[in-house]
């Protein structure tokens, strides 16, 4: 049995609590708090530097090629086993792959495979909106890969990248 | 012959009226549905419908559409018959309540029925006993929210019929009795003639009437507390609480007849607001006698409709801002409220106004 005084406050803070909370809404209601919805399709979301989309070859400006040696690194550290190596043994001085694929499907995005790469040369991407009609569909092959990956970022965004890495595994 | 003509016409007058009034209904709960989904979107700064059409206004339309559409589902180990019979329980006396409504001068649809020319809209009484026809219609909505959640043959259901039969009988208590005391001071049970007592500007209105001391205040936000429970919108949502009961008595429920209790349940939030409003609000006057109190005949009552509506409308979005900022109260505190506060106060107050009329009241 509460006594008489605290039965007295609770009314009193009721009469107190109920106007301050329908006066918080009130604010939250008018023009003072903007509105935090992104309308998605129209705007899209600014990205992170170190976002991990699906992982792309991107293409050297100086060649007009991915600077992929098909060592396989990337495959073998893969935790889902979903890229697939092939070597182009034509010609013995240029190691490139003749095939490369990732089921993006299985991906998650775990990065793995762009550290593993001992060129630099798979890196994250910033595609996020990869939904297609068939399960085929999500097997991107080199030339997707290339295509998404675009031109090779500049070095220094490279090293850039790198460094940020490097500091966040130390912290 | 002569009387068979005239009978057909007053039946076909009839039927046209109840359209009329269920049509306004549909509208009126498609908007408010919206405008509810807009103000707490606003208020937790979102932004709410706006795909749907034009600023997402079509989008209750839609939602209508697809409940219109969708299966229509009778879980196998219910009771059939009262189960396709429960919504529409429900749904009658919310419907049933808008004959009394003076949606403006004459045009409750109880006058307008027993109207025979345009030059008698305003010279009818209203039903002489509107409050009672009221509460007494409004409280049968309850059978049909129990016999929904016993025919569901769920449990979530039933334990949501059994807390909005609680709930809905302990707060039919203190409506009546903070109805009770307007119905006292204007010496009238008749919804038209409470309403033109109030006429002149807004300090004529019950809500700001002191002379039988605090009592028209006290009944008017007891009306409102009590409302809100019997509406059972957010504060006092437990007989259809989300977070615990799944969707309460219609958690089985699905397309028309869903439909229908959501029409009912929003259709019951406006006659709340048109029960305050024209109780204590002045219902159809204008709040300054300029703004077409000078006015008579069918102009006035075209002008008293949109003040009607306005105010029905500001309530309703009090309605909507007051259950987008309060939490849920439990049941317990729910049945405290009702039991040890409401009706106590309620009936003091009640002897207030009493005390008042027989003494003191000018003669
Ligand atoms: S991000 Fe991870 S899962 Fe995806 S391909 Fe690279 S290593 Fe495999
Ligand atoms: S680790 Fe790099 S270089 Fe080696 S196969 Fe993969 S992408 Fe090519």
């Amino acid at each position: 049995m509460k006594n008489k005084t605290v039965i007295i406050k609770d009314i009193i803070n009721s009469f107190v609590s109920i106007p301050k909370g329908l006066w918080i809404t009130l604010v939250n209601w008018s023009i003072a708090r903007p509105c935090v919805t992104e309308l998605y399709p129209e705007q899209k979301r600014q990205l992170p530097q170190n976002y991990r989309g699906i992982p792309v070859l991107p293409v050297d400006p100086k060649t007009g090629k991915s600077r992929c040696i098909a060592c396989g690194a990337c495959a073998r550290m893969c935790p889902e086993h979903i890229i697939t190596v092939e070597i182009d043994k034509s010609d013995p001085k240029d190691r490139k792959p003749s095939e490369f694929s990732i089921d993006i499907s299985r991906c998650m995005w775990c990065g793995l495979c762009t550290e593993a790469c001992p060129v630099n040369c798979l890196v994250m991407g910033k595609d996020f909106e990869l939904a297609t009609y068939t399960r085929e569909g999500m097997i991107y092959n080199l030339e997707d890969l290339m295509r998404l990956g675009g031109e090779f970022p500049a070095e220094e965004v490279v090293e850039e990248i790198a460094e940020e890495k490097k500091e966040e595994s130390e912290s | 012959m002569d009387q068979l003509i005239q009978l057909a016409i007053e039946l076909v007058k009839i039927v046209v009226i109840a359209v009329v009034v269920l049509v306004f209904m549909m509208v009126a709960v498609l908007y408010m549905v919206l405008k509810l989904r807009w103000v707490i979107a606003r208020i937790q700064s979102r932004l709410g419908p706006n795909r749907t059409g034009p600023w997402g206004v079509l989008q209750t339309v839609a939602d209508a559409l697809k409940l219109l559409q969708k299966e229509d589902i009778i879980p196998c180990g219910a009771d059939k018959w009262l189960f396709t019979i429960a919504p529409a329980l429900v749904f009658i006396p919310a419907y049933l309540v808008y004959v009394v409504i003076p949606f403006g001068r004459g045009m409750a649809p109880s006058q307008l029925a027993m109207t025979h020319s345009l030059g008698e809209i305003g010279k009818l009484p209203g039903l002489s006993i509107g409050v009672m026809y009221l509460s007494a219609i409004s409280s049968i909505g309850v059978i049909g929210i129990v016999v929904a959640g016993w025919a569901s043959n769920n449990k979530w259901s039933l334990l949501g019929a059994f807390r909005g039969a609680s709930q809905l009988i302990a707060y039919e208590v203190p409506i009546i009795l903070a109805m009770v005391v307007p119905v006292l001071v204007s010496g009238s049970m008749d919804l038209s003639a409470i309403v033109d007592k109030q006429a002149g500007g807004f300090w004529h209105w019950n809500l700001f009437q002191l002379q039988a001391g605090p009592a028209l205040p006290i009944a008017f936000l007891m009306l409102i507390i009590a409302g809100l429970a019997e509406i059972n919108v957010t504060p006092f949502d437990i007989m259809e609480a989300e977070s615990e009961l799944v969707a309460g008595f219609n958690t089985e429920y699905s397309g028309m007849k869903f439909a229908l209790f959501f029409l009912a349940e929003f259709a019951a939030a406006f006659t709340l607001a048109a029960i305050i409003t024209t109780l204590f609000l002045g219902g159809y006057n204008p709040p300054l006698a300029f703004l077409g109190g000078q006015l008579s005949g069918l102009a006035f009552s075209a002008v008293s409709l949109f003040w009607f509506l306005a105010k029905c409308w500001v309530l309703v979005i009090f309605i909507m801002w007051v259950r987008s900022t309060l939490p849920r109260v439990r049941v317990d505190q729910l049945m405290n409220l009702a039991w040890k506060a409401l009706i106590p106060v309620g009936l003091v107050n009640l002897l207030l106004a009493g005390a008042y009329v027989t003494f003191w009241m000018a003669k």
